[in-house]
């Protein structure tokens, strides 16, 4: 052996020696889940904190204030389950393409399509199979759309999201007032024929909806697609690294089209789930549908754009909006500070997770 | 020449990178006023370091700088401008949507806020009749050819009365007759007194043009020596000779047929511009080919092409008699060929741990029918290239960021071998690494061409070349200048073709 390489064995025997070498493995096995819990548990405490102050200030006692919230937001399971459903789908719709390297702006107009062609098609057919799967095509086609202006026609997609959004939101509030009004309540849509509606089952927590069950169904699948097949893959290594995604042989702009499809198809489903499943009709101002897409970025990254992760900040989430409404009631506080007390606390759990997202887009941006 | 005014003088620079690499080690600089000064060197020679020093962009470690021997310590390139210092970027920093007259007035209102456009008209078409350089003003930028952009960068720093003009490699970007006409306008620069300093690996360049030239090696200054007193051969050999590092014990071997050919490739950049221009060559089993060049000569867009990432405008691929130009890069992997990607940027994705980046090239032997992948079938790969190359890792589950650079450096060669792969591409296999990395990549390489793989090595290490290479052909400009046995080549001879001097 030559002396460099006797150095080389006893500089790989130093560092295996075993002590050093069980540390090592586990700070790199388990620092990616250690600093994920410190992160979160310490945003909650920040978030927490500054709503606390808040309130303090404005003559409420957070104590009293945190405790109707959490009592009664996490009281009734089936009620919070079911409301949860939009925002697992909403959320999926922005992770999807985010993991790919997109931001998809465009969840809310995707969910108004699903919901909407959704109900005419279980409206005219009494077939909530059928009126499901006419919104997810709805709202993929709606996702894929955008991305083909991105890839073909090199459009910004969070710029064509957005004028997306509002095109169809009077489109179909002009469609639900003038065309497709109950007759017997003008200011509402026509309803999903009492058959076709989704309906509940008893469990030992309480009545759970069906269209909740559907909706985590729909967050497997997508998880199984993203962690256990070629195209999750593709996605994620284009959404990491493009320049890595076009040396193994990928093309990065399918990973564009592929997750804005998915994205879209799961913000349909929510749209078609929420009127199949709960509403069952549109009101003509919208307000059962109004922001479920927007909300569902902050639940994405509350999730750390992970489908299994948005479930539960789905939920979470949830549990404070219902809380919220009834802390307004009990206490007469108005509902811009309870929005204002929702809203610190989400976004204290998300920015750990967007600050990280926003560095590594940048980085991919230059790597361009 | 000493009762010359000097306009630069930085004196005993250091630069070590917070990562420990020592760019500059004791360099002097010194450049007399109203000359046009070479700085020339191979690839992480410190060139480009030192500009960045003498620019402001870092700082150096130790050393002093003199501008006009006034003392200078700058903060950032604002003070290097303050200083009369201006830089023109091989790649330039002009909006492509804006008129000349625009992207000038943007530049100049940085230093003079009050300007209106109109002066600054007045500014430039004085500057130009003083001059003789020519723009056309109310054409929008990315209209113009580069040739011309690239004038339009050179009168936007004397605009900001720049009297000391970095040029960065600024005949790279150009066609011939473009770089006649730059030659002609710096030739008038300096008339006017400007001093310029002509960053470049093109001895010709460096002859036809400059009046001193300064020669750093890896990160030491060599010399400086004034132009006409020297030959190309003079530079070659003081650009790349070397103390041989150590020797790898490399066995005799014929080679034998040829499996990879390929026929008058010819290549664009991403900017668009031809970058292999008519490349040939056969590679045979059992032997490596080294490809020796400069970096930026069409290297890697070549090695692309071959692996089939980036699309060939004219020519053929053929392995093993079939003909692969139009293939994609994942079916080409099935078919035997392997591409190992000169930077782990693109080769590696940093948030992956080892199982899914050992999938990257590997994904055709883990897929099932059902586009499900078999991470227990990936796990096993990923083990075996741990066993194989000796990676030190906490465990196949570990992002690949944690590891070390001569590790995931195995883990990127690893994971085409495991596939034993017939023809392998490796560009730059042991850049960035340290010795004991270094040295198992190279016997790794050695041992493959001994189980009568054929393998094209890519690299811009003079050393690498000679200590693995069965032949070696040099690439300039993306054109092969020669091809031969190592034999055949003097470190000055290969220094001389890569320079870009033809042989008569």
């Amino acid at each position: 052996m030559s002396p460099k390489e006797i150095k080389y064995k006893l500089a790989l025997f130093t560092r295996k020696t075993r002590l050093t070498f069980i540390i090592e493995k586990i700070r790199v096995k388990y620092v990616d889940y250690l600093t994920a819990a410190l992160e979160i548990i310490l945003s909650a405490t920040v978030g927490f904190l500054i709503a606390a102050i808040l309130l303090y200030f404005m003559g409420y006692d957070p104590y009293e204030v945190f405790s109707i919230l959490f009592r009664y937001g996490y009281g009734n399971i089936g009620y919070l389950l079911s409301k949860s459903v939009p925002y697992i789908m909403t959320a999926m719709a922005f992770s999807i393409p985010s993991l790919a390297g997109v931001f998809n702006i465009g969840g809310e107009s995707q969910l108004y399509v699903g919901a909407f062609v959704a109900l005419l098609v279980t409206y005219y057919t009494v077939n909530p199979v059928l009126g499901l799967l006419a919104g997810i095509v709805a709202g993929g086609g709606l996702g894929l759309f955008i991305s083909i202006l991105r890839v073909y026609r090199n459009i910004n997609e969070v710029i064509a999201a957005i004028m997306i959004n509002w095109t169809i939101y009077f489109l179909m509030v002009y469609l639900i007032t003038g065309i497709f009004y109950d007759p017997k309540i003008p200011h509402q849509s026509i309803q999903v024929p009492k058959s076709a509606w989704l309906g509940e089952f008893l469990s030992p927590w309480g009545r759970i909806k069906v269209s909740f069950v559907l909706a985590v169904i729909g967050a497997l699948v997508i998880y199984y697609i993203l962690y256990y097949t070629n195209l999750g893959y593709l996605l994620r290594v284009s959404g990491l690294s493009p320049l890595s995604a076009r040396y193994a042989g990928y093309n990065p702009k399918k990973a564009v089209l592929y997750s804005m499809l998915l994205g879209g198809a799961m913000a349909g489903l929510g749209g078609a789930l929420l009127i199949i499943g709960d509403v069952h009709n549109i009101d003509s101002t919208m307000s059962t549908l109004y922001g479920l897409g927007f909300t569902g970025i902050g639940i994405g990254l509350l999730g750390r754009n992970h489908p299994i992760g948005i479930i539960f900040a789905a939920i979470f989430f949830s549990g404070l909006m219902i809380g919220g409404q009834w802390v307004e009631l009990k206490t007469g506080a108005p509902p811009q500070l309870t929005d204002t007390i929702i809203g610190i606390i989400v976004i204290a759990l998300a920015i750990p997770y967007a600050y990280r997202m926003l560095i590594s887009m940048i980085r991919r941006w230059r790597m361009k | 020449m000493s009762d010359r005014e000097i306009a630069i003088e930085m004196r005993g620079i250091h630069k070590i990178y917070p990562d420990g690499v020592i760019a500059l080690r004791d360099v002097d600089f010194i450049v007399y006023k109203g000359e046009i000064h070479g700085l020339l060197g191979e690839n992480g020679a410190g060139k480009t370091t030192l500009m960045r020093i003498l620019y402001g962009e870092i700082k150096a470690t130790r050393g002093i700088i003199k501008i006009f021997g006034k003392r200078v310590k700058f903060h950032g390139p604002w003070d290097a401008i303050r200083h009369g210092i201006g830089m023109v970027y091989q790649h330039f920093t002009l909006v492509p949507t804006f008129t000349v007259e625009e992207n000038l007035y943007l530049s100049y209102v940085s230093i003079e806020p009050k300007a209106t456009i109109d002066d600054v008209r007045e500014k430039v078409k004085k500057l130009m009749d003083e001059l003789g350089l020519k723009v056309p003003l109310n054409a929008v930028v990315e209209t113009l050819p580069v040739g011309v952009q690239q004038r339009v960068e050179i009168i936007k720093t004397l605009l900001r009365n720049a009297r000391i003009l970095i040029l960065d490699e600024p005949t790279s970007v150009l066609t011939p007759i473009e770089t006649k006409e730059l030659f002609n306008a710096l030739r008038k620069l300096k008339e006017a007194g400007i001093t310029i300093i002509f960053i470049t690996h093109k001895l010709r360049e460096v002859k036809e043009i400059t009046d001193r030239v300064t020669v750093l090696r890896r990160g030491r200054h060599v010399g400086t020596v004034v132009t006409d007193k020297v030959t190309q051969k003079d530079l070659a050999r003081m650009m790349v000779e070397r103390e041989v590092v150590f020797k790898i014990e490399k066995k005799p071997k014929e080679p034998g047929e040829p499996v990879f050919i390929v026929k008058d490739l010819w290549v664009r950049d991403d900017r668009g511009l031809m970058a292999v221009k008519g490349v040939s060559f056969e590679l045979r089993k059992g032997e490596i080919l080294g490809l020796a060049g400069v970096q930026g000569n069409g290297q890697r867009e070549l090695a692309e092409a071959l692996a089939g990432v980036r699309i060939v405008e004219r020519g053929k691929i053929y392995l093993y008699g079939k003909d692969i130009t139009r293939l994609p890069a994942s079916r080409r992997y099935s078919l035997g060929l392997a591409y190992v990607p000169d930077s782990r940027r693109v080769g590696l994705i940093f948030d992956m741990n080892i199982i899914e980046n050992t999938v990257l090239t590997n994904m055709y032997r883990v897929i099932t029918r059902t586009r499900r992948i078999k991470w227990g079938a990936a796990s096993k790969y990923a083990n075996e290239v741990i066993d194989k190359l000796e990676v030190i890792a906490p465990g196949i589950t570990s992002p690949i960021k944690y590891l070390s650079g001569g590790n995931q450096q195995k883990i990127m060669v690893g994971r085409e071998i495991i596939r034993e792969p017939t023809v392998f591409i490796v560009a730059e296999p042991t850049r960035g690494l340290d010795v004991a990395a270094t040295e198992f990549i190279r016997k790794t390489l050695l041992a493959l061409r001994d189980q009568d793989k054929a393998i094209l090595l890519i690299s811009t290490d003079l050393d690498e070349i000679m200590q693995l290479s069965d032949r070696i052909a040099v690439i300039y400009e993306g054109k092969i200048m020669a091809i031969g046995k190592p034999e055949e080549f003097t470190l000055e001879r290969l220094g001389l073709l890569m320079g870009g001097v033809v042989e008569s």
